[in-house]
């Protein structure tokens, strides 16, 4: 399963198939493992600002 | 204030900012700004967002004159940003009976910007899809994050068919007293203006604005009102299809643009010469912009409108010289991408501008670099002829 995270700031997805190559996050790549300095590619809030996508 | 209906119970209430010389610091509006906002007179009474500090006294004016002794019961924050909220915390003070209905992440800013208000049971938070009734007029609320901040809100007036669009279809200059548009065909100006607000304010976020675009095209909408400009009444599909073409990054011209950054007049007479070739191998469209003695967010609005971009620069400081170094920075903020860019460097012992501008141009999206990067020495010679034609060649092939 590869679950997603949602910006609790402004409701970006961070799905890991797609990743955010923009950014040098390869598709594939689990939430868990982006580095810490990565930021939200559209309102730039760090990575403890996102949460679980319940589905 | 005359005229102030947009439609029997909704009213203009308004201000212009004829005083102003930068608009949020950056963007020049020599013919001024509109801070709008807007009054719904049914049962209860809702004030839609409120203005700017600066003309706050005129913005107390319209509302008083049209409250005629009534008291309002909500006031909707769509958008935090202080050009529209300059007048929350009086307002709570004067009415103690008013509501704040916003997003909960509005209701979260609050605190940030008015630290002396207490805001304890008077705000409502709204989410997507949640309804109020006024009487006859039910609002609808419809969250537009990164439209261009991130508790911004959009509100649909089922019964009136008005969609109060926050900053979304807003542009520069004062109103004067013409509210609502002319049609889009007879308002040449809207446009560009608007164009330029738009990619300077939302440029970056085309994404978000496209969601937007899809929940508005569920509703049925007859009238827009925007937090700045005329309110939109007719030609609606017209605006539309504009902000559909800008969020996606579409040029609306296969012209070329040349932005060039000159110091004593060389890489200026190259950028000339340029159109020139351009010109002659029958280019539909060539402007050409020295970014030292423009207005930087004209000089973004147009790189947007074109599908070619030329960038022409003198070396500086083993660099580039700086107007050109700030609007590609402009343009890689506001998500410059899809599209066909050639290099112009000049440099008098160590040309250094053409590398610099390379790799900020390679940092952005979708951008197909024209080959050769043609190098001036000083002044441009017969011998740089053919490399300036194969660029030519090359921006229009």
């Amino acid at each position: 399963m590869t679950t997603k995270y949602y910006c609790t700031v402004c409701d970006w997805v961070y799905d890991p198939t797609v990743g955010d190559p923009d950014s040098g996050i390869a598709p594939g790549t689990k939430f868990e493992d982006i580095p810490d300095d990565w930021a939200c590619p559209v309102c730039g809030v760090t990575k403890d600002m996102f949460e679980i996508v319940e589905e | 204030m005359k005229g102030t209906n947009i439609t029997e119970t909704i009213h203009y209430i308004g201000v212009d900012d004829t005083s102003i010389d930068l608009f949020e610091s950056q963007y020049p509006v020599p013919d001024g700004i509109s801070y709008n906002s807007y009054l719904i007179m049914d049962e209860k009474i809702a004030i839609m967002d409120t203005v700017d500090r600066r003309e706050s006294a005129a913005w107390w004016n319209n509302i008083e004159r049209l409250l005629d002794g009534r008291t309002p019961d909500y006031l909707i924050v769509q958008h935090m940003e202080p050009d529209h909220t300059g007048t929350i915390a009086d307002a709570v003070e004067r009415y103690p009976g008013l509501q704040i209905v916003a997003s909960a992440r509005a209701v979260q800013m609050l605190p940030q910007f008015f630290g002396a208000t207490d805001f304890a049971q008077r705000t409502i938070a709204v989410k997507e899809g949640d309804t109020l009734s006024l009487g006859h007029h039910t609002l609808q609320f419809v969250m537009a994050p990164m439209v261009h901040w991130p508790e911004v809100m959009v509100t649909y007036d089922q019964a009136a068919r008005v969609i109060f669009s926050a900053d979304a279809f807003g542009t520069f200059g004062a109103l004067r007293g013409a509210i609502i548009a002319d049609s889009a065909t007879g308002s040449p100006a809207w446009p560009d203006e608007a164009r330029r607000y738009y990619y300077n304010i939302c440029g970056k976020y085309g994404a978000p604005v496209q969601t937007l675009l899809k929940k508005l095209s569920a509703l049925d909408i007859a009238t827009i009102c925007p937090l700045h400009g005329p309110v939109l009444t007719a030609d609606l599909g017209h605006y539309i299809s504009l902000y559909d073409r800008w969020s996606r990054y579409e040029a609306e011209t296969d012209g070329v643009l040349i932005a060039y950054a000159t110091i004593h007049g060389g890489t200026g007479k190259a950028a000339h010469h340029m159109a020139d070739l351009l010109r002659a191998r029958g280019a539909s469209e060539v402007t050409v912009i020295e970014l030292s003695r423009s207005d930087m967010s004209a000089a973004v609005a147009e790189a947007f409108r074109h599908k070619r971009l030329i960038v022409a620069a003198s070396s500086y400081d083993a660099s580039v010289f700086p107007p050109m170094y700030d609007f590609l920075h402009h343009l890689q903020l506001k998500g410059y991408q899809h599209r066909r860019v050639g290099i112009i460097e000049n440099g008098s012992w160590a040309p250094t501008a053409g590398r610099v501008m390379k790799e900020m141009l390679e940092q952005m999206k979708e951008l197909e670099l024209a080959e050769p990067i043609v190098t001036i020495r000083s002044t441009m010679k017969p011998t740089d002829q053919p490399a300036m034609e194969a660029l030519a060649e090359a921006m229009l092939a």
